[in-house]
């Protein structure tokens, strides 16, 4: 029997093609294993599923081959995804041909009861329904384990990347919309799908300086009625043999007319004769660009200045966007000098407060920037001179401090503050000490000092939040070519390796970066893009697919997905 | 040898993967034995737990060397 197995953290493919094979196939049988919206009687959006590739793998085909003894199939493929997977997308896909349907039938059934006691693959946690569950706090994760004794905030602090993801998606919710004058609206994202008010353009208009003539018009010669300008509006029906001078840009005064071009006539007095027929009506008809009612600007797009001419010319002067993000954003550590400063032996200069102003740029967000002394008691009585009220700020950065040493008091300081920490841990190279929480719609995250864990982290967890409070498009992984071989010692954890991004014939191609450890900022300054290295792995061959995170703006429409 | 835990394992653990020492080839007693003294939370999920060797399920009488990848399998629920 030919056997295919795959496991993926990508959605499977909606069509999967039956086998190659041969005539000797009569029965195609495919079935589709798909995440409910309920576990454990909780409305979920979406399930975390764990493997253990390598064993799974072997299993799968173990169970596959045994099965057939029974029932002889010709040709099975068996696609698990894991990661997290949103109600409703496939998360097992299992095609069997064999000759006859009895054979695939059966061992369909068998290899499903099979692969549900065997193959080590976990659902790990459900995620909740955030949209129909607001203001629920305590029941952030349902568990889904029979046999997790594990008591509310006693919950694991290690997650893995996607779970990660996940989960700050699921905690920030998008802040409520407000109307917004253009002039202030750059940066922010739109809220409501803009549509277009009326055609555009509105009226059939000519795209030459020449004459208006009926299209079924055969006369030689016409007498000019009328001459209409760019702003003039004359309607008017034309007779055959009868023509309007019109200039570039002119709304014609019926349909059904073509434009012959000024070069292509002789005038004599208020008489045209027609020298040369153009196959072209030179006409921009009426709503050739964008139909009445047709979406110009969806929900969701961060308006950027095409965006905002677009809502000009559609008379959108306060368009419904988020409102801008209010971050406050604490450096911690004793052994940090301000820039301008000399360092002491011992003392290294602040690199993160503009690393951290410079990265929130790219979004629409006011910014509070203050450093905290060590001495957590100081430190807690000067966080408290800020307006720490709810309605003050959405979002809090803390770097440094979220390790485990004496001195890291950053976890305390957010329960200080009042968050719920759900996270304290990424199963991720660089950046494993990062911690989220979360208080009523408000969120925060400890970031590891290092410069490299923070562009990781940034650009992983802190625009997924960025973009969550905004109703934006959360970041995603595209897919790319490594564009030269990475050696790399395997590590338990995965990476998010920095590179710089290039394109070659439409493909993504990610040059890898070389880095130290996580303390390395030479690499930052070059790095656009970060792409997963998986756990174990180490060496990845040259052009092998990668995912990547961008972390610039890219145009994805030339992605080559 | 390296041990790998999944699932709930590695929340009783807070570990992944940890490597022991084995001077000679550890039998399945053995090895629980020396899973239990470092990691007394996997007590009550042993009963659930199967074991395996280099990426098979292994017997009750299997035997796990020092260059073995042992793993953990709590039950499973795929699909």
């Amino acid at each position: 029997m030919e056997i295919k197995i795959q496991l993926t953290h990508e959605p499977i493919a909606e069509k999967i093609p039956p086998p190659e094979s041969s005539g000797a196939i009569g029965a195609w049988l495919e079935f589709r294993g798909v995440v409910r919206g309920e576990e454990n009687g909780q409305t979920i959006s979406a399930l975390a599923y764990e493997a253990y590739p390598e064993m799974a793998g072997r299993e799968i085909r173990r169970l596959l081959q045994e099965i057939s003894a029974r029932h002889p199939c010709s040709a099975a493929q068996v696609i698990h995804r894991v990661g997290v997977i949103p109600v409703g997308e496939t998360a097992i896909y299992a095609g069997v041909a064999s000759p006859h349907r009895g054979e695939a039938i059966a061992l369909l059934a068998e290899f499903m009861d099979r692969l549900k006691k065997d193959v080590p693959i976990w659902k790990r946690r459900a995620l909740p329904d955030t949209k129909t569950e607001r203001g629920s706090v305590s029941r952030s994760i349902v568990k889904c384990e029979p046999d997790n004794r594990m008591a509310a905030g006693h919950r694991p602090a290690l997650r893995s990347l996607d779970e990660a993801m996940a989960e700050i998606r699921a905690h920030c919710q998008p802040l409520p919309a407000v109307r917004t004058p253009l002039a202030d609206a750059f940066g922010c994202v739109l809220r409501e799908t803009v549509c277009a008010p009326e055609d555009m353009p509105p009226t059939d208009r000519s795209t030459r300086d020449g004459y208006a003539i009926r299209a079924d018009d055969a006369s030689e010669t016409c007498s000019v009625v009328d001459t209409i300008h760019a702003a003039d509006w004359k309607p008017r029906q034309l007779k055959s043999g009868e023509a309007v001078r019109v200039a570039t840009g002119a709304g014609l005064p019926c349909e059904g007319l073509r434009v012959v071009m000024q070069e292509n006539v002789e005038r004599t007095g208020d008489v045209i004769r027609i020298v040369r027929r153009e196959s072209a009506s030179n006409i921009r008809s009426r709503g050739e660009e964008v139909r009445q009612g047709q979406p110009l600007v969806p929900a969701g797009t961060q308006l950027n200045a095409g965006a905002l001419a677009i809502l000009a010319m559609a008379g959108q002067i306060n368009p419904l966007v988020s409102p801008r993000l209010r971050v406050l954003h604490f450096t911690t550590g004793d052994e940090i000098v301000p820039p301008e400063q000399t360092p002491k032996p011992g003392q290294i200069r602040d690199s993160n407060s503009i690393f951290i102003h410079s990265l929130l740029r790219n979004f629409s967000c006011d910014v509070e920037q203050a450093h905290l002394p060590e001495d957590f008691e100081v430190a807690k009585r000067m966080v408290e001179t800020f307006n720490l009220q709810p309605s003050t700020f959405n979002l809090l950065l803390v770097s440094g401090g979220a390790s485990v040493g004496e001195k890291d008091f950053t976890r305390a300081l957010l329960e200080h503050l009042g968050f719920e920490i759900v996270f304290s841990q990424v199963n991720l190279r660089p950046g494993r000490p990062l911690i989220f929480g979360r208080n009523g719609g408000r969120v925060a995250f400890g970031l590891p000092g290092n410069p490299l864990s923070h562009f990781v982290c940034f650009h992983f967890a802190v625009a997924m939040a960025l973009a969550c409070l905004t109703g934006g498009q959360p970041p995603s992984f595209l897919r790319g070519r490594l564009a030269e071989q990475l050696e790399d010692e395997p590590c338990p954890r995965e990476t998010l390796w920095p590179a710089r991004l290039e394109w070659n014939n439409a493909t993504p191609q990610l040059c890898p970066l070389k880095w130290a450890s996580s303390g390395d900022i030479t690499c930052v300054a070059a790095a656009n893009a970060l792409f997963r290295v998986p756990a174990k792995i180490g060496s990845i061959e040259a052009n092998a697919e990668v995912y990547f995170l961008p972390t610039t703006p890219i145009i994805s429409g030339g992605v080559n997905l | 040898m390296r041990v790998l835990f999944f699932a709930q394992l590695k929340d009783a653990t807070r570990c992944e993967v940890v490597e022991l020492a084995a001077a000679s080839p550890l039998d399945t007693a053995q090895l629980w034995g020396e899973l239990l003294r470092r990691f007394p939370g996997l007590a009550a999920h042993r009963p659930n737990v199967r074991l395996a060797r280099n990426w098979e399920y292994a017997g009750p009488d299997a035997r796990f060397a020092d260059a073995d990848e042992v793993a953990l399998i709590p039950p499973v629920s795929g699909g």
